[in-house]
């Protein structure tokens, strides 16, 4: 990190490229203080244009190509989506499979988060310098042995993921009605048998944050501090049990107070959300519709909800695994209850969430109708219009695609977990810059505070953007109440 | 030896798609040369490491945005300016994923052996399956630069023909 000082402006780099960093901008009030924070990241362009005019059949094969995160996540709530637009049921047999994928798929993408990004601000330490804060600080700290439990579940996952879907990365798997093909019994066997490794590796990551966070009485104060914390709404996906599901059910809301505020089809989202456009950042800012915008602030009165995996732990009566439910039941005494409000939580959520993941893989793979030969509905219908959804990792991912009679694409949206969360991301930063930032001054520690917030929410830029250099780094802007920048600091996220 | 060819891009996003487009060259240029296996992949950090597991060396090809002109192309190493792909926000950079697999015993090339070839884009913001002329413009030269480094590498394949204008412009028919 270098400082250089010239007419007011710090700049503290390296910046490597020249656009697609996440930049934050922090707007100070005449007094100096902060008046409102904003997540920028540059927004790819024209995605629904490239779609329009396409067939509709495309889209899980197209839209897995916008995310280099979660392709998974996009090719399943596209399959989802076209099986609205043919009004094809799938078979139970196409369902499971589909879940079976979808599962090894979130228990590989939250590994990744863990050890990799999030993690590290625990497990190495929030006072550890930017460039000890990875995943290489984590086997420093944890053992070596963790360096290769890291890789193996995730070569694992990738191995399952192409053997299931076509390719590791971009499957080319869903259709309409169903999926392409199905496992054998062998295929079954190995599935089976890498989720109960895959669990012990889940129970073991749970237990290195038993270890390292919660018998360190400075982290859950960090985590239980006002600082991070947001009383907010609550969305995820539940079952018919209200436990979360990440592959299909109704998206339940529950209210600051725990209450349910609605609980709804993922057709009838636009009943339910609306969108915010500011002018300082083109990321939209999602809202409750029926309880309307008033700005970045917590409350019962205000639409702001988070879409995360402690938003689903919130949003969700349990969990549906029997190891799962008992973190689940231990987080909220551990906590003071339900729901939780802090976001830091979020990072533990999300290991509950692993181990769910991991236990629901072998409950698939060990059912007897996931070998069925029966994966597929053929479509009968005309195609009109259609709404997928499900989980993304970092927080519920619809897709709503309509067409003309032959199937070709008329319009295209989707609203990405990223953008759910603009709001409470916002939130979290400008809280965080409020305890560091008084009268224009602005206190050390800044920018670790701010990646913190940050970082939680896992944000997908590669949905909105993937012009990043790995560590990315995250610039804040500070602007006066005219909008001219003041000061400007900068280090590496990742 | 084992030595990996490895286009990272994104097919559908303008200039992005220029490391696959060189890799779909050199797979036909070089085709049957034992112990070179040319492929393409989307993304970097871990997952870059990951596909790196067993090889010997590795030639990467990806875009790039440093400010020069569309279509420089810059030869880089590990731990130098990190390409478009070489890398990811969401997990780690590439020098810190080569170092968690060396430490967790996979072999893999060391930093010397990856060579990076980075194509200066114009435009990675906008979807669209076409290269910018200046970037497409760049396709025979890049190709000329990999195959010159896997010279120095291993030897020329027999009857392997010279890239040149020729299949540029086959390379834009």
């Amino acid at each position: 990190m270098s400082t250089a000082t010239a007419n007011k402006r710090i700049s503290i780099d390296p910046i490597t490229r020249l656009e697609g960093h996440g930049k934050i901008d922090i707007f100070l009030n005449e007094e100096g203080d902060v008046a409102n924070a904003y997540l920028q990241i540059p927004e790819l362009r024209g995605f629904e244009q490239f779609c329009v005019g396409r067939p509709a059949e495309d889209m899980p094969n197209l839209t897995n190509r916008i995310c280099g995160v979660c392709p998974e996540a996009h090719h399943m709530a596209a399959t989802k989506a076209l099986d609205a637009l043919w009004h094809v049921d799938p078979p139970p047999a196409a369902k499971k499979l589909r879940e079976l994928f979808y599962s090894i798929f979130f228990a590989t993408d939250h590994t990744t988060h863990f050890y990799a990004l999030g993690g590290p601000d625990f497990v190495v330490g929030p006072e550890a310098p930017p460039a000890e804060r990875n995943i290489l600080g984590v086997v420093a700290k944890v053992g070596l042995e963790i360096g290769g439990k890291v890789i193996n579940m995730r070569r694992n996952g990738h191995h399952l993921i192409k053997m299931m879907a076509g390719r590791p990365v971009h499957p080319n798997w869903g259709l309409p009605g169903g999926v392409s093909r199905g496992i054998n019994e062998e295929q079954r066997q190995e599935v089976e048998k890498l989720g109960r490794e895959a669990i012990e590796f889940a129970k073991f990551s749970l237990q290195i944050f038993e270890d390292v966070v919660l018998k360190n009485s400075d982290y859950v104060n960090l985590i239980t501090g006002d600082t991070y914390t947001h009383k907010t709404y609550n969305i995820g996906t539940v079952d018919a049990n209200n436990h979360v599901n990440f592959y299909d059910g109704k998206v339940r809301v529950t209210g600051p107070d725990g209450k349910e505020h609605a609980k709804y089809d993922a057709k009838d989202y636009r009943e339910y959300i609306t969108e915010r456009v500011e002018a300082w950042t083109y990321l939209k800012f999602p809202y409750l519709k029926k309880v309307g915008w008033k700005g970045l602030v917590d409350g019962v009165d205000s639409g702001v909800y988070k879409a995360t995996p402690l938003s689903r732990l919130n949003a969700a009566d349990g969990m549906a695994t029997p190891l799962a439910q008992a973190e689940y039941e231990r987080f909220y005494e551990t906590l003071g209850g339900k729901p939780v409000h802090h976001t830091l939580a979020t990072h533990w959520a999300r290991l509950i969430e692993l181990l769910f993941a991991t236990e629901r893989w072998v409950e698939l793979a060990t059912d007897p109708e996931i070998t069925s030969k029966e994966y597929r509905a053929i479509p009968t219908e005309t195609p009109t219009e259609g709404v997928g959804c499900v989980e993304a990792p970092r927080g519920i991912l619809t897709h709503h695609y309509k067409t003309d009679e032959r199937g070709i694409l008329t319009a295209v949206n989707l609203i990405v977990g990223t953008t759910n969360n603009n709001a409470p991301i916002c939130m979290s930063v400008k809280k965080a810059a409020e305890g560091l930032i008084r009268k224009g001054e602005v206190r050390e520690g800044l920018l670790n505070m701010v990646e913190m917030a940050f970082r939680a929410y896992d944000p997908c830029f590669g949905c909105a953007t993937h012009s990043l250099p790995g560590q990315m780094p995250l610039e804040v802007n500070l602007r006066d109440p005219r909008g001219e920048v003041v000061r400007t600091l900068s280090q590496y996220v990742g | 030896m084992k030595t990996l060819v490895l286009g990272l891009g994104n097919p559908i996003v303008s200039d992005d798609s220029v490391g696959l487009r060189v890799a779909a060259e050199l797979r036909s240029l070089l085709s049957g040369t034992d112990g070179v296996e040319v492929d393409e992949d989307y993304w970097g950090g871990l997952r870059l490491m990951e596909r790196l597991i067993g090889y010997d060396r590795a030639v990467v090809i990806d875009a790039i945005q440093t400010g020069s002109s569309p279509g420089t192309i810059h030869r880089l190493r590990v731990g130098d300016l990190p390409t478009q792909r070489s890398t990811s926000a969401h997990d780690a950079s590439l020098p810190t994923a080569l170092a968690l697999g060396r430490q967790a015993g996979m072999h893999l090339p060391p930093d010397e052996a990856v060579a990076l070839v980075a194509i200066e884009a114009a435009d990675i913001l906008n979807f669209g399956e076409q290269l910018t002329p200046e970037v497409e413009a760049a396709i025979p030269r890049a190709v000329r630069l990999v195959l010159e480094i896997l010279d120095d590498w291993v030897p020329a394949p027999e009857n392997a023909p010279e890239p040149d204008n020729h299949h540029h412009e086959e390379n834009k028919a």
